[in-house]
């Protein structure tokens, strides 16, 4: 369980400012032997959080520190808003260690980038970043393909996570996601919740190979990424996909046949994410899949 | 084409991440009823099935004299994991690993004992296809070993694999540990036997591994031109909790220096392995265990406890406990310098030191390395400036720190030791496995990495025979040290000699 210390807000803040908050927050956590709270950071966690997505950012980051001690960097882009500025919100969150009188603390930090100063965020997080650690973006929604603040973000990070679910008008999103491909690693959570039914379906080799129709109902991102997967995997472009909507996948059918349901419960989402953030190179098969989706 | 053949050709595999999965197996466990069951090998069952790493079709079957039968023993372990389980207790995770345990009271001495065994595994086998594969525990004491050896080697399944863990001590000595590979040979192959020391199974021992040859920047100066020396500490603050009957006869150098504190040693010091193969890496051990010359009598401390206090409490003496004799001469402590003669460690001591009722438990590897040749510091500045340490976490604090020289803020130039942690629970927040999960899943994995040897269990026998000998020669008053402290002033003693200490715990 967390403990969050007392926050720190500040208003048209300097990074300055954020930074010697981060460091009054440690300097209270100092117990009473003298030894300061573990400060054990594995990456530095981004998330690019437009408006109508803070809270389920906020909800799927709670307790991801426990999970991957890091510095979390919440940016919350308002370039409609007023004047130009940066307001601040700087938090620990700690936890114990069984056994250790010393507990583990994460700092998080939510900006709220107002007006011109969310064009330029990678001037903000780059101070920001723990050196010499990955850097993890999530982009929550469909990312602004071309846009200033994404080109930025992207040149700092080591790895993209993106949940092509949240995008509309599929599949043409994916090629532009594809440009990206030889910038920086991608993973994509909507691919990620493939998985249970890719083994099945690898399971179903060699028979599998010759499938004609694929029938997938769930969301539109699953279907066109499995059949993209089928297509790059089975060197083949005559497969056909039907999709039929779902809001999680639910079924596969080959040729009319239902495929087996694959065994075990399906991962809950902070899973899923925290598999991601495990992952630090290229992902060759997805990026194959997300160009045959194109077919 | 053939099933495996088809698999290896199948695109769709490529990318998808697979767990470890062993095949369908039966585990048989002898010593069903005893403590190393209850505390260890049930709850590390049960954690394995918590994480559905167990096979998917798999059975326990228990083995002891103890009358009982299959409703007695899943009660029995049922509770043995409530109460030393590192898992929450779910009552589905159990039932599923309930409903394949079976217990069959027999002793392998009567007559019949082995038919009866035969029949339930086979039963066992056919109910749920588990294709003839079997592991065989021996969790029983030595004498009980050619037994059930000779029992199950005659035995043996006509199909599918068979693997033997044999657990601690291998062996009394270097004659009879050759006798009892003799004995195992005659039935079963090097690769079907996994001698368990259950340190190997530790992450942080493994950790050992990854910190020397994941990281460019130790290995360069892991040899005699940087490092001053190494110390490693095994140190129990319990006493022999009821176990005399063994203790009496194996003491501290039987007991924890044979075995684990000999492979830290090895792990410490051995050579890159080529790769993380299993023998690669147990020859690379044993190469190590091969260069270490046998220390001279001055060179050994061995100790007994007295009374004293341990966490306040006031603890009986060794020769009180119960079933110890009144004047024994068994050894609850052994300190020693130890040289590994080869071109790496040559003139680097490795200082060494285990026993029980110590001042606290802790098992750690410290590399001390060379002070600086020339620090510019008045030597007032650096009064309070050690030198370097890479100390390793074995246990508790599971982690790695770095002791290095900092500057004091404020005026002037003070230099003060300060340590960088890395501490495990703190950057991977993950339940540590508990060193029999990891064992007994790479046995039925068949990966003996992690278990030792013949030759390297026959190298740690040669030295400690030469070690013991020399101790025929003298009888040191015992007790000579306080329970709660750090072991006989002979310990401090030996370093002393040298210059040196004990790093202050």
């Amino acid at each position: 369980m967390a403990s969050e210390l007392s926050d720190w807000t500040g208003e048209d803040v300097r990074l300055a400012d954020v930074d010697r908050a981060i460091g009054q927050l440690r300097a209270a956590t100092v117990t009473e032997n003298g030894q300061p709270s573990l400060r054990t950071s594995v990456m530095t966690h981004i998330a690019w959080v437009p408006e109508g997505w803070v809270d389920p950012a906020r909800a799927a980051l709670s307790g991801m520190a426990e999970r991957h001690p890091s510095r979390a960097i919440l940016l919350l882009p308002e370039p409609n808003a007023g004047a130009d500025g940066i307001d601040a919100v700087v938090s620990l969150e700690c936890y114990a260690v069984p056994g250790v009188d010393r507990e583990i603390c994460s700092e998080v930090i939510e900006l709220r980038l107002r007006g011109l100063r969310a064009k330029a965020p990678a001037s903000i997080v780059e101070p920001l970043l723990i050196s010499d650690l990955p850097v993890f973006l999530r982009w929550r929604g469909e990312p602004p393909w071309g846009a200033q603040e994404l080109d930025q973000l992207v040149g700092v990070t080591d790895r993209l996570i993106v949940d092509s679910t949240e995008w509309d008008d599929l599949p043409f999103p994916y090629r532009n996601l594809a440009e990206l491909f030889d910038r920086t690693a991608v993973s994509d959570i909507a691919w990620a919740r493939t998985s249970r039914w890719r083994t099945l379906l690898a399971s179903l080799w060699p028979d599998v190979a010759s499938v004609g129709v694929i029938r997938v109902t769930g969301t539109r991102a699953q279907a066109l990424l499995i059949a993209g997967w089928l297509r790059s995997r089975l060197d083949r472009d005559d497969i056909v996909l039907e999709h039929v909507e779902a809001e999680r996948l639910e079924g596969i059918e080959l040729d009319g046949k239902p495929a087996p349901f694959p065994p075990g419960d399906p991962p809950i989402p902070s899973d899923v994410l925290s598999d991601e953030l495990e992952r630090y190179t290229r992902d060759p098969i997805y990026e194959a899949a997300v160009l045959a989706s194109l077919q | 084409m053939s099933e495996t053949t088809a698999q290896h050709d199948n695109p769709l595999l490529e990318g998808l991440s697979f767990r470890r999965t062993p095949d369908p197996c039966a585990l048989v466990i002898f010593g069903a009823s005893g403590d190393l069951t209850h505390k260890k090998l049930m709850p590390a069952l049960y954690s394995l099935a918590f994480r559905q790493l167990l096979p998917p079709r798999f059975a326990v079957i228990g083995v002891a004299r103890t009358q009982g039968d299959d409703g007695s023993w899943r009660k029995e372990m049922k509770q043995a994991v409530q109460q030393h389980s590192r898992d929450e207790f779910k009552q589905d995770v159990w039932d599923g690993l309930a409903a394949n345990m079976h217990y069959t009271a027999t002793d392998f001495a009567d007559e019949g004992g082995e038919g009866k065994l035969e029949q339930l595994v086979e039963q066992c086998d056919k109910q749920a296809n588990l294709g003839g594969n079997r592991v065989y525990y021996l969790a029983v004491p030595p004498p009980a070993f050619p037994t059930i050896v000779e029992a199950l080697g005659k035995r043996r399944s006509a199909t599918g694999w068979t693997r033997l863990i044999v657990e601690k001590p291998f062996g009394h000595d270097l004659a009879s540990a050759r006798e009892l590979n003799k004995m195992l040979w005659a039935h079963f192959d090097e690769s079907e036997i996994f001698r368990i020391d259950h340190y190997l199974g530790k992450e942080t021992v493994q950790n050992m591994l990854a910190l020397r040859f994941a990281n460019g920047v130790f290995e360069p100066i892991w040899n005699r031109q940087f490092i001053d020396h190494v110390q490693i500490t095994v140190a129990e603050s319990i006493g022999i909790e009821g176990r005399a009957g063994y203790y009496e006869s194996a003491g501290a150098i039987r007991d924890i220096f044979q075995n684990h504190l000999l492979q830290l040693l090895a792990l410490t010091a051995m050579e890159p392995p080529i790769d993380f193969k299993s023998d690669n890496v147990h020859s690379e051990k044993v190469k190590v265990l091969k260069a270490l010359h046998t220390p001279g009598p001055k060179s050994v401390v061995r100790g007994q406890y007295g009374r004293g206090f341990v966490e306040g409490e006031e603890v009986p003496a060794y020769r009180e406990e119960q079933d110890v004799a009144s004047d024994s001469m068994t050894e609850t402590f052994v300190a020693a310098k130890l040289f590994v003669d080869n071109w790496r460690w040559a003139d680097t001591p490795f200082y060494v030191r285990m026993g029980k009722r110590l001042a606290r438990r802790e098992t750690t590897i410290a590399i001390q390395f060379k002070r600086a040749p020339h620090p510019p510091f008045e030597e007032t500045a650096a009064e309070g400036l050690r030198p370097n340490v890479l100390l390793v976490h074995v246990q508790p604090d599971e982690g790695v720190s770095l002791a290095i020289g900092a500057k004091v803020p404020g005026q002037g130039m003070t230099i003060r030791t300060v340590h960088m942690d890395f501490l495990y629970g703190g950057a991977f927040r993950i339940g540590m496995p508990e060193a029999y999960e990891r064992l007994i899943l790479d046995t039925m994995l068949g990966d003996g990495t992690l278990f030792t040897r013949s030759d390297e269990v026959e190298e740690q026998w040669l030295l400690v025979d030469a070690i013991v000998a020399a101790w025929q020669r003298d009888r040191p008053a015992f007790p000579n040290y306080a329970a709660g402290t750090w072991g006989p002033p002979s310990s401090e003693e030996l370093l002393r000699r040298d210059g040196r200490s004990w790093r202050r715990n």
